[in-house]
């Protein structure tokens, strides 16, 4: 690692090396490290019998099972509309591209809550499509529809995001090679451009998934935070929490966390092994 | 529409040109090519022909279209105007996954993810051909590009050359029509470079399928080609044997772009060509030209002859007299810039023709310089040195009309 002006002091003994690296940890721990902790250190108070018989609680059980299904198939939806998205517009120039772009990442930047009630004023009962889908008798809000579509629309860009620089980047001769040996566009999407793509896919699969599995904000308002039909891991924290039954709350929330640590841990580390391939050797 | 495949494992030469129902000796052609990028014309109306087994080189400036004409044949480009035909069927309107064609990129494109094997099985597989053929074919092309111990590798665990015959293996594994090479030693060094079209010059002539090079480097298209098509600006300059344009440029631009070339001003004369007041005899080499025509003297460093006294070689036509002014050793052969005396009337030419020019005086500004060279046996045997006076002579060289506006070619 480069040395970046290392200020020497006495006799060689780099002192800003100690100091800033400790200020660094001072700083991230009250603020991340304790938080973190905490949940551990209270979650296994009462002994792993508690926090075993909180976790196999019906309820937990059935908020961890929602957040997970309702996670994947946003993922799904979101990893294949990214893939089509990003191909679409790094290939293609017309009109109005950049706007699509824009659009495409604005999710990112509304605040949850915003989002959570924009699709209850689209779909909810009095809605302009919810309206339309009444009659039927079908219901879109407050199912586990709802949480995908809210899923969906928070996590929408984040895929994107992900692929589409490597596309930008892709080298049009690997396809055009294809090409010229024969293959039709699907088999070189299939044979050449799609393997090439699976370390921007993977990453933005878990990056999807990690954020939908997290999601609270926008849940709340579109689920009805209904026990045992629509309450996901993160609203049950919530309920259990205000219902002051914090054991409850806390084997949930150290679930999420371990998941999460491990998600990122993937993301991190095995960054060089889902990446190392698309460069062009 | 794919060519069959035939498997004559016995013949050390089978052909992996395609299987051809009509013989008419043009692979590839190419006729009245014309195309615009936006509204910048990169073409202007090319055409030539590349035949049956021939590697002709494509051989241009950056800029001068040749990357062009080679995406136009592989229909990676669609022309504004124009017919690319090949083995005598009209492609032009096909997609480039169905013309059959062969093209190395510069990059060599292999597939990242795959393994030799796999990458050169490519083409088989996407046209679904049996596992027995493919791993026949595939096991004969390895060991036609000697690549036997590398079979299992990924493309980033190979050398520049050995990528490159992995994506020669894998266009030959479809019999192309015609192999495309793009700039094909771009990536490498010097050393490489001229060590590796030696071997694929070898592996053309075993594989007898038509190539097309393109280059921007004059030597590599001399060795390579049985032909060389000189671009310039999106048009065709000249096109012919190494040896006609080099040794007989048919335009100013092809005499300059390959090799080194001086260039001199004269104008015709019964037989021969006036350049100041210097008089070349020409009698063959002036019979296009009208008498009192402007014409352009292009001759090679290496065929000027220089001589310390009035005795040039037989094979010499004397062309004046002249001072050196500077010589300089370029690793193999020897360099000279030598100024001819042409602005003074001659002395009558039984007196001494070496002239009395000399370092220093007007008349070297008044000279008209040159660039000889001269190979090392040569330079050592006679040697020369800043202000000798020399006998200057000609062995060879050509005349171009001389039009005053550029544009007439």
């Amino acid at each position: 690692m480069a040395k970046i002006s290392a200020i020497r002091h006495v006799r060689g003994y780099d002192v800003a090396r100690p100091v800033s690296i400790g200020v660094l940890l001072g700083i991230m721990l009250p603020l991340v490290l304790l938080p973190l902790l905490s949940i551990f250190i209270y979650g296994t108070r009462h002994g792993l019998g508690v926090f075993w018989s909180s976790l196999t609680a019906p309820e937990a059980i059935f908020a961890l099972k929602l957040s997970m299904v309702t996670s994947f198939w946003a993922t799904v939806f979101n990893v294949l509309f990214g893939l089509m998205a990003a191909y679409v517009l790094s290939r293609y120039d017309f009109w109005g591209r950049n706007a699509v772009i824009v659009t495409i990442s604005l999710p990112t930047a509304i605040p949850t809550a915003v989002a959570g009630f924009a699709l209850l004023l689209l779909w909810g009962p009095y809605g302009t499509l919810g309206r339309l889908l009444n009659p039927q008798g079908a219901q879109v809000m407050f199912t586990p529809y709802a949480i995908i579509l809210a899923n969906i629309f928070v996590t929408f860009p984040l895929a994107f995001g992900v692929i589409k620089p490597v596309f930008d980047t892709m080298s049009r001769s690997l396809e055009e090679a294809s090409a010229t040996i024969g293959a039709t566009r699907w088999q070189t999407f299939w044979h050449v451009t799609l393997p090439s793509l699976r370390g921007a896919i993977v990453s933005g699969a878990l990056l999807t998934f990690a954020r939908a599995v997290g999601e609270f904000g926008s849940t709340i308002l579109v689920s009805g935070n209904l026990a045992l039909r629509t309450q996901t891991a993160p609203l049950y924290i919530f309920a259990k929490f205000n219902e002051g039954q914090i054991e409850a709350a806390n084997a949930i929330a150290i679930v999420l966390a371990l998941l999460s640590f491990v998600i990122f841990s993937v993301l991190f580390f095995a960054r060089d092994w889902l990446e190392f391939e698309t460069q062009e050797a | 529409m794919t060519p069959k495949m035939q498997m004559v494992p016995d013949d050390p030469h089978t052909s992996w040109a395609p299987d051809r129902a009509q013989k008419t000796g043009v692979a590839a052609s190419v006729r009245g090519i014309s195309k615009r990028f936006k509204k910048t014309p990169v073409l202007d109306d090319v055409s030539f022909d590349v035949a049956e087994g021939e590697s002709l080189v494509l051989l241009g400036a950056s800029g001068s279209g040749k990357t062009t004409i080679l995406r136009i044949i592989a229909g990676l480009e669609q022309p504004d105007a124009g017919r690319v035909t090949l083995h005598g069927k009209d492609v032009t309107d096909l997609p480039a996954r169905e013309r059959g064609v062969g093209v190395i990129f510069q990059s060599y494109a292999l597939f990242p993810r795959m393994t030799v094997e796999k990458n050169i099985a490519y083409g088989l597989k996407i046209r679904h051909r049996r596992r027995k053929e493919r791993r026949e074919t595939v096991n004969r092309l390895i060991e036609l590009v000697q690549l036997e111990k590398h079979r299992k590798k990924y493309p980033w665990q190979l050398s520049g050359g050995q990528q490159q015959r992995v994506a020669i293996a894998r266009t030959l594994a479809y019999k192309p029509q015609v192999l495309l090479f793009d700039e094909p030693f771009g990536a490498l060094d010097a050393q490489t470079r001229v060590h590796l079209r030696r071997e694929i010059r070898a592996l053309l002539r075993q594989v007898k399928v038509p190539s097309v090079f393109i280059t921007h480097d004059q030597e590599e298209a001399l060795e390579l080609g049985d032909r060389i098509a000189v671009l310039n600006d999106g048009h065709l300059e000249q096109i012919g044997t190494p040896d006609e344009v080099y040794n007989r440029p048919a335009t100013e631009y092809v005499a300059t772009f390959l090799g080194a070339a001086n260039l001199l001003l004269g104008v015709v004369t019964r037989g021969s060509v006036e350049i100041g007041t210097a008089r070349l005899p020409a009698e063959k080499e002036t019979r296009r030209f009208r008498d009192g025509q402007s014409v352009k003297l292009v001759f090679r460093p290496e065929d000027v002859c220089l001589s310390p006294d009035a005795t040039l070689p037989e094979t010499c036509r004397r062309l004046a007299n002249g001072v050196v002014e500077e010589v300089s050793f370029v690793g193999s052969y020897e360099r000279l810039n030598v100024r001819l005396d042409l602005a003074h009337r001659p002395q009558s030419a039984d007196l001494a023709p070496v002239y009395q020019v000399t370092i220093n005086t007007p008349e070297r500004m008044v000279g008209v310089p040159v660039m000889a060279t001269r190979p090392k046996p040569e330079a050592n045997v006679t040697r020369y040195k800043p202000g000798d006076r020399v006998a200057v002579g000609l062995t060879s060289f050509s005349l171009l009309p001389n039009y005053t506006l550029a544009k007439h070619r």
